[in-house]
């Protein structure tokens, strides 16, 4: 098949018909969106590094009730304790955070994008029990639910699109 | 067998490609399946399979590597996912549902409404390099992808095994002929419908008789071992229950008797896709059955009928396929872990 070809058909994404169905983006409003129950700190993160390795989490380690302006590195540089579900391409980013769970309860993990959360204790990943979006016109992009019992667990986030994430993790109400 | 009569035709033009394909493929069919058709220039071979599972798993085909073609279509959920829509790299909202994979190979309708993408080397151009709207955002950097790939080792011995005819050429051309290899592996065939009538409950068996009955007649759209019109060109449909905001069909024909036709489903593993229909908005299999009637459409099925049909959806899941490991992300590539 010749290339040609090919992206004639490519250009099928953009008919010509102007009938697309596209959302307008919408006007946010002059006063914020409220952050949901538990993530008022999202407003105000503190910087923090990502690390490239388990064995350095804990210098990236994310207290539960705050909020992270994270640098990520590219993802070639970042060895994950387990390969990501979604691994991130070549010039993606990602990184490793560490978080100290003292409270038996279910956590949200926000993000300011829609990266990849891995939650990882013990070799193993742990399976998510809820997920969604943050609300509109706000940086809060995604939110992951995880029950965590006490204990060090390995954060690792991958295929980000920019080497910056905001993070937090965050007791649910 | 269930489905051996149907596929007679396509046994035969199978038969008169595979006499031009350097070695015969090892499809892993049950017995009376005959293999999906395959494109005389895209032979099959276990080197290309292998390079287009790597691909369809490979976040480098999007823009800014945070994308891959599994990362809508997953493969626990039966190669789709469980959101109504899916934005791009960008944030671009997504029009339409993702659809399920699962015998793709065969369909002669491959998109929800654009008859043009008419093979699977096609189809893929539209999620990569797609602007209405952008979903992986390479549009216009075709050779950055040919360049992230070749940076790669691995990449282009394997490009090189599945190539021999091109010397191993790394360009748009062969990663589309690769995916779609890939895709054709994608078979489903072993559910307890496939078992026969005595592996169904009394339930999915009452489904079956209403869903191939002359009133609610689902299976003369949802036909033939795929249980979809697909692998037969130009059909399109209309569901009287379904929104109609979406011009479907008619945004490439303009013709208004296409307003709101799309393809059917297939709907093997159907129970493992929602939310349905072409916008997800149906995210039960009870609402997206009532969708194909009008409101008060007296050949509706009742909810006992609705409840039996489901159960025969349900029958129809290959849970082997939902985590066959051939079709996973790739741990390993050339002998190494990935």
């Amino acid at each position: 098949m010749r290339l040609t070809v090919l992206l004639a058909v490519a250009a099928l994404a953009a008919p010509a018909a102007a009938l697309a169905q596209e959302a307008a983006p919408a006007a946010c409003p002059a006063t914020p969106a409220a952050l949901p129950a538990g993530l008022e700190a999202w407003a105000s993160p503190a910087p923090l590094a990502a690390a490239t390795t388990a064995a350095d989490a804990g210098k990236a380690s994310l207290k539960i009730g705050q909020a992270f302006d994270a640098a990520l590195p590219g993802t070639p540089a970042v060895t994950y304790a387990l390969r990501p579900e979604k691994p991130g391409g070549s010039v993606s980013y990602g990184g490793i955070f560490a978080v100290d769970v003292t409270k038996p309860a279910t956590y949200t993990i926000a993000l300011s994008t829609g990266a990849w959360i891995d939650v990882v204790r013990d070799g193993k990943t742990l399976q998510s029990t809820a997920h969604g979006r943050g609300p509109a016109c706000t940086t809060l992009r995604k939110m992951v639910a995880f029950p965590l019992e006490p204990g060090r667990y390995l954060i690792q986030i991958a295929a980000n699109g920019e080497p910056k994430i905001g993070i937090m993790v965050a007791e649910r109400p | 067998m269930r489905w051996a009569a149907p596929l007679i035709a396509a046994a035969a033009a199978v038969l008169c490609l595979a006499a031009a394909a350097p070695q015969p493929f090892d499809w892993r069919l049950p017995e009376g399946i005959a293999p999906p058709p395959v494109p005389a220039d895209n032979p099959m071979s276990a080197a290309k399979v292998e390079l287009g599972r790597r691909l369809f798993y490979d976040a480098d085909l999007s823009v800014n590597g945070t994308m891959s073609c599994a990362t809508c279509h997953e493969q626990r959920h039966a190669f789709t996912d469980t959101n109504q829509t899916r934005p791009g790299v960008h944030g671009d909202p997504g029009r339409r549902n993702i659809q399920a994979l699962a015998g793709v190979g065969y369909y002669r309708t491959i998109t929800w409404a654009d008859p043009r993408a008419a093979s699977l080397e096609q189809q893929m151009l539209i999620p990569i390099l797609g602007l209405k709207p952008v979903e992986m955002g390479m549009a216009g950097q075709e050779a950055e992808l040919a360049r992230r790939l070749a940076n790669d080792v691995c990449y282009r011995q394997m490009f090189a095994q599945a190539f021999p005819e091109t010397g191993g050429q790394i360009d748009m051309v062969a990663v589309g002929k690769a995916l779609a290899a890939f895709q054709r592996t994608l078979l489903a065939f072993d559910t307890p419908y496939d078992r026969g009538p005595a592996a169904l409950p009394a339930a999915a068996q009452y489904g079956e008789a209403l869903f191939r009955s002359a009133r609610l007649n689902c299976s003369s759209c949802h036909a033939g071992p795929h249980f979809t019109d697909a692998d037969r060109p130009g059909a399109y449909h209309r569901l009287p229950g379904a929104p109609a905001a979406d011009p479907g069909l008619a945004e490439v024909t303009g013709r208004p008797e296409d307003q709101s036709r799309f393809r059917t489903p297939g709907l093997r593993n159907v129970a493992e896709t929602g939310p349905y229909l072409h916008d997800g908005s149906a995210r039960t299999l009870e609402a997206a059955i009532q969708a194909h009637y009008a409101a008060n459409d007296p050949a509706a099925p009742t909810k006992a009928e609705t409840a039996d049909l489901v159960e025969f959806l349900k029958a129809l899941t290959d849970k082997g396929f939902l985590a066959d490991p051939r079709f996973a992300l790739p741990q390993t590539a050339c002998g190494r872990p990935l």
